[in-house]
């Protein structure tokens, strides 16, 4: 059974074809500048044949037409026929308080996306684009949405709730939900598997470490807090996004500074983070370059991003009264020995400690890094949201199969 | 819905209304009428956008995206693909007409036409095109980018789709509120605020205030962005007497009548943050000096 997972942007389509019957990944690509007569789309397949081309892709419907033409390409495509597909599952970011788990498309489903378009500014109506064209080109196929947000759903009280009049929750909904779900609830299992230890047993903190970067606590395998809140602006400082600030920082800035809400917002999430402080870049290889070359500002912005996480595996550590597993993940997680170096360092009195060869050591499977000596144990874990989002495709479609029967 | 869209003129409003469309998505196609003007409307935009980034309500690729999607032309030609063409001209109904008639021949049937007038009539325009049932008012309030608001104008021919396209364009695609009026010289933004404005000019006049405290007492008072005599200043002095002159006409009630006050700036040419100078002081970028 094929699965097609589809991460819509709002001007961009990501997507890979999954073979659920080995898990393997039959194709990847992208499409990139929806909207513009330049559009780029690029896609290479398993066996390593790879095609790119430059054309005008105005809508989210065009480039799912554009994906489905690619993917049975004679030459470079996988499929013979768009029928091959069985389902098609979607990343959406925001599933608010009412997805728990991820589901089948329907028209209620499709509405309630709707409704939390206000908490999703930016990804939630993308998405939503991206199960119309889906719905339109492939009509009949079956669509399943997995949210960032389910996985948290397990969150007591004391950790999703903000110290603010309760009205606002009960009237708006504001609380914290947190994000990059799939992939903290994916590298969890990954790291109980390749530990061998059952994952109710274990406290775990998974540290996502993207452009987008959060950190969970993880106990008995279910999510018991994250750093990032209602929004994903808050926790960690970010490659542009600020982390955690004084909100009263906010009204103050906007006196001062004459902003309106939508300006101090995109200051907030566009012009903050890493950026700001290094003055250069928000990606952290560019930071890491900069700060050999004897840059302040990068080295300012490095040392606050590894202080900042440390303090938040200090303080999920203490909200579960102990750690067995620490684990990195996502690009600067997965990729920068130095980061997982520097944050290490200053936990040793947890009883973590590196083994710098390991920690140095570059592979793309589930690894330790830590010292066999270590009390805690501390993983490299690639994640994998899209084949997360396949799998689950796969087993509500299964489901839906057969309960039809 | 609309994708392509078509500007027609470069002034305040026309450039306020091409950087809020390109800022949304949209391909623009901006024509003005000579390269001086098109020159203006080119650094007039980039400038806008630099006080954008300034203010970080934009980073500097959206500033290069946005700015990208903008194209700027002389030939009324260039508007033959779009799907939508609002005009922005001058608010003079013989320089509209010609622009409307010319616009009628060049684009398609299917191509709805919008005026952004404040006060002339609508069915008149659609009666220089020869189909008058695509041509509607969209009527936005200056600067576009922040207000959320556009009164959309029905004239006697508009036909209920050119009214349901317009209105589903302007409230899904630019995301901004619709408010359905009738023609009628002013609407309902147009009429209430020149009145405003009239109003203060005469309390200066009268000399019951500076223009300091009159803008102060109603920017503190009933939370405006701008009191109404920057308001003026920003919107162009010109532009409100214009306003002002033609609601006095058509509704011949005295309370229309333009300030003394308002005509000497004017004659004296000094219209507001264009010229850099009316009833407070202007930097080049608009920011207010004293």
């Amino acid at each position: 059974m094929n699965i097609l997972v589809i991460n819509a942007g709002s001007s961009s389509l990501k997507y890979q074809l999954f073979d659920m019957t080995d898990e393997k990944v039959l194709a990847k690509g992208r499409v990139e500048r929806i909207g513009l007569d330049s559009s780029i789309v690029f896609q290479e397949t398993g066996d390593g044949r790879e095609i790119s081309d430059v054309s005008e892709i105005l809508d989210h419907t065009a480039a799912v037409r554009k994906m489905l033409a690619l993917l049975t390409h004679p030459e470079h495509g996988v499929l013979a026929d768009p029928g091959e597909i069985a389902a098609v599952g979607h990343r959406v970011v925001h599933g608010g308080e009412s997805f728990k788990h991820s589901v089948l498309v329907t028209p209620e489903v499709k509405r309630e996306i709707r409704s939390l378009f206000d908490l999703a500014p930016l990804h939630n109506p993308a998405h939503l684009a991206g199960i119309n064209a889906v719905e339109e080109v492939l009509p009949g196929v079956p669509q399943a949405v997995v949210f960032d947000t389910a996985f948290h759903q397990t969150m007591p009280p004391t950790s999703y709730m903000y110290a603010i009049p309760t009205v606002l929750y009960r009237r708006h909904k504001i609380r914290r939900y947190g994000f990059h779900g799939t992939s903290h609830d994916y590298v969890s299992r990954r790291a109980a598997e390749f530990l061998g230890r059952p994952l109710e047993e274990l406290k775990m903190i998974t540290c996502h470490l993207g452009n987008g970067a959060s950190c969970t606590a993880i106990l008995g395998g279910k999510s018991y807090d994250t750093s990032m809140g209602m929004t994903p602006l808050e926790g960690l400082m970010m490659g542009t996004r600020s982390g955690d600030l004084d909100p009263a920082i906010v009204p103050y800035a906007m006196g001062k500074e004459d902003l309106t809400l939508y300006e101090i917002s995109s200051m907030l999430n566009k012009h903050s983070g890493l950026l700001a402080i290094s003055g250069i870049s928000g990606d952290m290889r560019e930071i890491l370059e900069a700060m050999d070359r004897g840059h302040e500002g990068a080295r300012l912005a490095y040392d606050m991003f590894v202080y900042r996480l440390r303090k938040y595996i200090g303080a999920y550590t203490a909200a579960m009264d102990g750690l067995d597993a620490l684990v990195f993940t996502a690009g600067i997680g997965e990729n920068s020995p130095r980061i997982r170096q520097s944050v290490c360092e200053g936990l040793t009195f947890f009883g973590i400690r590196l083994d710098p060869a390991r920690n140095e050591a570059a592979s793309d499977d589930p690894r330790r890094i830590s010292a066999d000596d270590s009390r805690v144990e501390v993983l490299v874990v690639p994640t994998n949201e899209e084949l997360m989002i396949a799998r689950d495709t796969h087993a509500l479609v299964r489901g839906a199969v057969t309960a039809d029967r | 819905m609309f994708r392509s869209i078509g500007v027609v003129g470069g002034g305040t409003m026309g450039r306020s209304i091409a950087e809020m469309l390109a800022s949304k998505g949209l391909e623009v196609r901006l024509v003005e009428k000579d390269e001086e003007h098109l020159a203006a409307a080119r650094a007039g935009l980039e400038a806008s956008l630099e006080r954008q980034l300034e203010r970080w309500a934009i980073t500097q690729a959206e500033k290069r995206l946005i700015l990208g999607r903008i194209h700027l032309g002389l030939e009324m030609e260039n508007l033959s693909g779009c799907d939508l063409v609002i005009e922005t001209v001058t608010e003079d109904m013989d320089i509209k007409k010609r622009v409307f008639a010319r616009l009628g021949e060049l684009l398609g049937q299917e191509t709805v036409i919008a005026s952004n007038t404040s006060t002339l009539s609508l069915t008149e325009l659609a009666g220089a095109t020869r189909h008058p049932e695509r041509v509607i008012g969209m009527h936005f309030v200056y600067p576009t980018i922040h207000a959320g608001v556009v009164e959309i104008i029905r004239g006697l021919q508009t036909s209920d789709e050119t009214f349901e396209k317009t209105k589903q364009f302007v409230e899904v695609a630019i995301e901004k509120k619709g408010v359905m009026v009738y023609e009628s010289p002013g609407f309902v933004t147009t009429r209430l605020i020149c009145l405003l404005i009239n109003e203060a000019l005469r309390l200066l006049e009268e000399g019951v205030a500076s223009a300091e405290d009159i803008d102060d007492a109603m920017r503190i008072g009933y939370q405006f962005e701008y009191g109404p005599l920057e308001m003026a200043d920003r919107f162009g002095l010109d532009s409100v007497l214009a306003a002002l002159e033609r609601m006095f006409r058509e509704y011949g009630e005295l309370k229309y009548r333009p300030s003394i006050l308002l005509r000497k700036k004017v004659r004296a040419g000094q219209l507001g943050v264009k010229t850099g100078v009316g009833f407070f002081a202007y930097g080049k970028d608009g920011e207010r000096i004293r």
